[in-house]
């Protein structure tokens, strides 16, 4: 029964409403597409790295049996050096909670001088350690820019509600000339989940076609970018096969959600009077 | 068969429509509901066809309370009701898929729906029309088609809201002798009108209701 029901409600596409299931499934499509090339845009990072670049603080770690005068004298004899900019002391503790005593944090004047002045402080008396810490140096790879994930998330929003705007008015347009059947089928004595269901199945429909035809989609592009890996340097998900497939899977998965939320929209619209099966 | 004790329904405002209705209706018996415009009928035969939930009182259906029934034994009650609605509307499609869409709607195979589709339209004497679009049929022939969509499935309670609407004298008088002539066996038949009963009628029990209450049997 549901199946010959089902093949009525199609039965009952006409032109109008068609053109909305049409465009609201390109704009499905397109919303779809706009995730996939989120997969597809070779990932854009941002590595940090520390090799070779010069010291910018040495930290020197004093022993706990020092006397608070000896790390008073110190303090102030180091910060009267002209190859020292910048000194502080804190407590060891607030490196490392299993540390005791303090340390100094030395910022050089010169980064090119640390190294000498480190191995200077290692030859003091009551000094226990002595780190050197180099500048980070952030390497970014190429990416995407901000606007244009900016621009892609704006086209997700703007398809996606544009996309359940055209479905629900494309299920307006259907049920309108399905309403006689509809009140038949209450009159009957049809369940009112069957006819929700109808609807339902056939957003989750449109929906999983959506997805299908982007799903073939992207499988042709990937057969294109393995022949082309140049051309397509910059889409370079799509060289990777497990990609492929998690991108496939998560646009099925979600042109079928979003298909049957828009099944569900569809749904509401049951609840007016021009269905109800007496005057 | 059909037994209505202390029915009362009002609207969300408050509108008494249906006060304190007694009813008895045997099985295999011809009744007709008389009253003006806004009297009640169509919702005391929808409260009967458990199309409408009632609020206060008693509806027995078939020995079935239909305040206390669950949804889908409310479902299988309606399946055994056959309700033509006034102001019926055919699909737009022909006579024969009228009937053949209600019957594969309810389950039936194409080769049983068919059986039954013939049968129903023999019955009521649209079999010749059987291949005319519904939305071009006569008024008596839209009627003919509402018993026929009413009865298609061998209900046991055939409710029949203002089928003499819109008709000329004579073609009230043939859709009260189509009614007799159905009025055979098993199957309980309750007719609203709210104009003078047709003469082919008139040898039936009736019951005035006026202002939501039965004034007279």
């Amino acid at each position: 029964m549901p199946m010959f029901l089902f093949r009525e409600l199609l039965g009952s596409i006409r032109a109008k409403s068609a053109t909305f299931f049409l465009f609201g499934g390109l704009l499905l499509f397109l919303f779809l597409a706009s995730i996939a090339c989120f997969f597809m845009i070779s990932p854009g990072s941002v590595a940090r790295s520390t090799e070779g670049q010069p010291i910018e603080e040495i930290r020197v770690f004093l022993s706990p049996r020092l006397s608070s005068a000896t790390i008073d004298q110190w303090f102030l004899d180091w910060r009267e050096r002209d190859d020292i900019a910048a000194l502080r002391f804190q407590f060891a503790q607030e490196f490392d909670d299993s540390a005791s005593g303090g340390l100094f944090v030395v910022t050089p004047t010169d980064p090119e001088m640390a190294a000498s002045l480190a191995s200077e402080f290692r030859g003091v008396d009551g000094v226990i350690d002595v780190v050197e810490i180099p500048r980070e140096l952030a390497i970014k790879t190429p990416s995407v820019s901000l606007i244009v994930r900016i621009t892609l998330l704006i086209i997700l929003v703007s398809t996606v509600s544009a996309s359940l705007f055209c479905f629900r008015r494309g299920f307006h347009e259907l049920l309108s000339s399905f309403s006689g059947e509809i009140r038949m089928l209450r009159l009957s004595g049809i369940a009112e989940r069957v006819v929700i269901l109808l609807v339902v199945a056939l957003g989750v429909l449109m929906g999983l076609l959506a997805g299908l035809l982007l799903v073939a989609g992207l499988y042709l592009f990937h057969r294109l970018a393995l022949s082309h890996v140049v051309a397509f340097s910059l889409f370079g998900g799509l060289l990777n096969g497990l990609r492929i497939l998690s991108a496939g899977m998560t646009i099925l998965a979600l042109g079928t959600l979003l298909g049957g939320l828009s099944g569900l929209l569809g749904a509401s619209l049951l609840h007016g009077r021009d269905f109800d099966p007496l005057p | 068969m059909i037994q209505v004790s202390e029915l009362h329904f009002s609207t969300e405002d408050g509108v008494k429509v249906l006060e304190d209705i007694h009813l008895r209706v045997d099985q295999g018996e011809l009744m007709v509901i008389v009253g003006p415009a806004a009297s009640g009928k169509s919702l005391l035969l929808g409260l009967l066809g458990a199309q409408i939930g009632p609020q206060r009182g008693q509806i027995l259906v078939h020995g079935r309370n239909v305040a206390r029934l669950g949804p889908n034994k409310m479902l299988s009650l309606r399946r055994r009701i056959g309700i033509y609605p006034q102001g019926f509307v055919p699909l737009p499609r022909t006579v024969h898929d009228n009937v053949m869409f209600k019957l594969r709607a309810l389950g039936n195979y194409r080769e049983q729906a068919e059986e039954k589709v013939l049968y129903a339209l023999e019955t009521t004497g649209l079999i010749r029309q059987q291949g005319v679009d519904a939305l071009e049929l006569s008024s008596i022939d839209r009627v003919r088609l509402g018993i026929t969509l009413a009865i298609c499935h061998d209900p046991l309670l055939l409710l029949i809201d203002e089928p003499f609407e819109g008709l000329a004298e004579e073609e009230k008088a043939e859709v009260a002798r189509l009614l007799c002539r159905m009025n055979t066996g098993h199957l309980t038949i309750l007719v609203a009108s709210r104009g003078s009963v047709p003469p082919g009628l008139e040898a039936f029990r009736r019951i005035r209701l006026v202002d939501g209450t039965v004034k007279g049997a």
